[in-house]
């Protein structure tokens, strides 16, 4: 006689009542997972909690540990560069993902019109995307240039005197976003796909009662492209917390001051952004303690910020099937 | 359910204890591995009529096994090839990094494999290092390796001394002086070989110098205060100006001397226009290239440093440029100061983790020696920091590098304090720095606010050190 579900159910949450089958199946599916899980252990979770423990202690290094409490988040809150780094980390998440995918929207609705050349135009559009970090923002560097740049060189042809990207903190960050513009290759490919599932059906339908094109667009296309628009916002909004290469390179050669002391965030502070603090801090100052619990703040409020997006966009997505 | 809460629970506790450790198990500085420089050659026994096939009792030492890191990137192959030769005379096997990124010397530090030398550009770190413990006091290694500190100039070795120890030595040095183009003081009408001696004869040339064209932007500056870099660490100090007293237990970034170097480098940016400034020196090209400011016409007077005389730089990319050097000019009220500037560059640090104590110092000893340093720095057209090496003939083949050379020796001239938070107090500076230049904010007031958020910073690292 078998035993009733509930039973059988709190059997095998216990291992002291498994069968030698269960037992070898167990082992079996943990050799199997082990890769993963030590990989996990090792270079996540160790990391994480040893992070958690360092920001409440003062840390520099290869000293040993001196317990202080909650006095580096305290500090942090009292730190002008703290608030400076989080604003400026504010402006590229609240203008730049925005800007970002609307940009690749665009793009991938231009990339979805069947023309000659669609899948050049595609390709084109997708390159930048894969063009290393590194080079891509040294590259942007000669195009931004003030003076012998092709973007101010472009302006001044239409009588527009370009500004000083590098050097004016009014346009440094500015001069990021069209970097990070040119780079949405991804965000653009996600919704290109995402695009192709939109059901003609119901675009046929829109047209035949007489829906124009904005109107199809508005009431067929962005509704059933949401979850794509809500995933690529978080993922969007996770990056752009975590902004650091493309300005620490930016600020870099940007900077009157560079004596190998390695500035960051010129022009005045205008692209010090949380990462690049949190770098600073870590591994110019040898302050880790610190930086950790600036990661742990940076972690709470990436958590905070995706669970509120996720709570306001079940309000706007539709999804289908 | 609940067994795997239970493995889970346990894990995370396992984990929390191990990261309660207190870092990385800390490797002995020495190891009694085997001494071969030590290992005595001369103990074979004494049987010249037949000599076992296997027996070797002229056999040598293994070779000592040493890791030589150096930051700097200039000419690697001359690295590799001067300790190569070393290894050769003193049988030792060196292995040569070069250039060694910041990040990869940090975490080997971290680590229990570093380098037994490594070759900084700066000291700034090199004194963190050494106050956290990280690296050995060079005064008992100097002593080991039998290094005279008595050859070494003053000057240059301010930067590594922390109270009575050594945390680094200076291996060549640098230090800055003013260069000017003859041929463009010529056009504007200027004596080409009377250059600035003060900062007000320096303010009325550049005048002369600068040049607009129709829309009013700067195709020609006489002088740019951040041009190549900020020089004001060097400006401040021949303003009698300085960030620390008291071997650096003493904060004093608003002093006078700072704030009215300041003073003097904001009215320079007010006068020609920030923005304006700012905009031209955008527009040149790389430091290291024809399109340097300097090299390339667009700059009639910069403070640099001894390097650009030589091959790597207005040799190679400007060998038709008509220019001469000359300290720095200081204030009316400064003339005591006239012919010095600060010191510091290149240096040398060991590990604490260093495994052969012995060989270290004998390889940090030919190191330092006047004929490496004569021979390494003449290479780079770096200022040799023993005073022997100095007097080497080859030095006086370099253009202009005398200049240079009585800049380090004279005796108003020296490296600049230090403390723990050298590297935070920089930033701070760094950044106000360019807020002076490019806003009308009152220097003082931000050296002012500098001086209280770091006092209690510097109490509080000094107290900390070892």
């Amino acid at each position: 006689m078998s035993a009733s579900p509930a039973v059988r159910i709190e059997r095998a949450y216990n291992p002291f009542t498994w069968s030698k089958r269960t037992r070898r199946n167990f082992r079996v599916g943990m050799l199997f997972l082990s890769p993963w899980l030590i990989g996990f252990v090792v270079f996540a979770l160790y990391p994480m909690v040893a992070s958690l423990i360092y920001s409440f202690n003062d840390f520099s290094f290869h000293q040993a540990l001196k317990w202080v409490g909650l006095k580096n988040y305290i500090d942090l809150f009292q730190d002008k560069y703290f608030w400076i780094a989080l604003a400026n980390t504010g402006y590229i998440v609240v203008i730049g993902v925005p800007l970002i995918l609307v940009f690749s929207f665009s793009c991938a609705v231009l990339l979805n019109i069947k023309v000659p050349g669609q899948s050049v135009y595609r390709m084109m559009y997708y390159i930048p995307a894969i063009v290393p970090t590194v080079a891509s923002t040294l590259l942007w560097i000669w195009v931004l240039n003030p003076q012998y740049g092709l973007l101010n060189t472009a302006l001044g042809f239409v009588g527009i005197d370009g500004p000083n990207w590098f050097r004016d903190p009014n346009w440094s960050k500015p001069a990021l976003l069209l970097l990070a513009l040119w780079g949405t290759g991804n965000t653009m490919i996600i919704y290109l796909s995402g695009l192709q599932d939109v059901p003609a059906h119901l675009l046929e339908a829109a047209e035949l009662d007489g829906a124009g094109w904005w109107q199809r667009m508005r009431h067929v296309t962005i509704p059933m492209v949401s979850p794509i628009t809500v995933y690529n916002s978080i993922i969007g909004m996770i990056v752009m917390f975590q902004y650091f290469t493309q300005a620490y390179i930016f600020s870099r050669v940007s900077s009157a001051n560079y004596a190998g002391q390695s500035p960051v965030g010129q022009p005045l502070n205008s692209t010090l952004f949380y990462s690049i603090y949190l770098y600073q801090n870590g591994f110019q100052f040898l302050k880790m303690g610190y930086a950790s619990a600036m990661a742990w703040i940076l972690f709470l409020v990436i958590l905070a910020c995706t669970v509120v997006m996720l709570r306001v966009s079940e309000r706007y997505t539709y999804y289908s099937g | 359910m609940r067994t795997f809460k239970i493995i889970s629970l346990l894990v995370l506790a396992a984990l929390i204890l191990s990261a309660c450790g207190g870092g990385a198990t800390p490797v002995p500085p020495t190891q009694p591995a085997a001494p071969p420089t030590t290992a005595p050659q001369a103990t074979a026994a004494p049987k010249p009529t037949t000599p076992p096939p296997t027996a070797a009792p002229t056999a040598k030492p293994a070779p000592a096994k040493l890791k030589v890191w150096i930051e700097m990137s200039d000419n690697p192959k001359l690295f590799q090839d001067e300790f190569a030769k070393y290894g050769k005379v003193n049988n030792a096997e060196i292995e040569v990094v070069c250039p060694a990124p910041m990040d990869k010397i940090l975490a080997a530090l971290s680590g229990s494999d570093a380098p037994d030398v490594i070759a900084m550009s700066g000291s700034t770190l090199a004194q963190s290092l050494a106050y956290q413990g990280l690296t050995l006091d060079l005064k008992e290694l100097a002593t080991m390796g039998g290094i005279d500190l008595n050859d070494i100039y003053a000057s240059s070795l301010v930067v590594c001394q922390q109270g009575s120890k050594l945390a680094c030595l200076p291996w060549g040095t640098d230090t800055n002086a003013l260069f000017w183009n003859k041929d463009m003081f010529e056009a504007a009408g200027l004596d080409p070989n009377k250059p600035p001696k003060t900062l007000d004869e320096l303010n009325q040339y550049a005048e002369k110098l600068n040049k607009k064209d129709a829309k009013g932007n700067y195709t020609q500056m006489g002088f740019i205060p951040a041009f190549p870099w900020s020089q004001q660490g060097t400006i401040n100090y021949l303003f009698g100006g300085s960030n620390y007293a008291d071997g650096g237990h003493t904060l004093t970034v608003n002093s006078q001397g700072n704030i009215d170097s300041y003073k003097w480098a904001q009215s320079f940016y007010k006068k020609y226009g920030a923005k304006k400034v700012i905009d031209f020196q955008s527009g040149f090209g790389d430091y290291a290239s024809s399109e340097n400011g300097f090299f390339a016409g667009k700059v009639a007077m910069a403070v640099d440093g001894e390097w650009v005389t030589g091959p790597n730089f207005i040799p190679k990319f400007a060998p038709e440029l008509n220019y001469g050097v000359v300290p720095i000019p200081v204030a009316a009220n400064r003339l005591d100061k006239y012919g010095s500037a600060t010191v510091g560059g290149t240096i040398v640090i060991v590990p604490a983790s260093t495994k052969n104590k012995q060989a270290t110092a004998k390889l940090l000893a030919w190191m330092e020696s006047p004929e490496t340093v004569a021979e390494i720095m003449y290479q780079f057209a770096n200022l040799p920091s023993s005073k022997k090496a100095a007097q080497d003939p080859r030095f006086k083949t370099i253009k202009n590098f005398q200049v240079f050379i009585d800049i380090m020796a004279n005796p108003n001239s020296s490296g600049l304090l230090n403390s723990p938070i050298n590297q935070e107090l920089n930033d701070a500076i760094t950044k106000a720095e360019e807020e002076i230049w490019a806003t009308d904010v009152d220097p003082a007031k931000l050296m002012n606010d500098i001086q209280k958020e770091f006092e209690p910073k510097l109490k509080d690292a000094w107290a900390k050190v070892k």
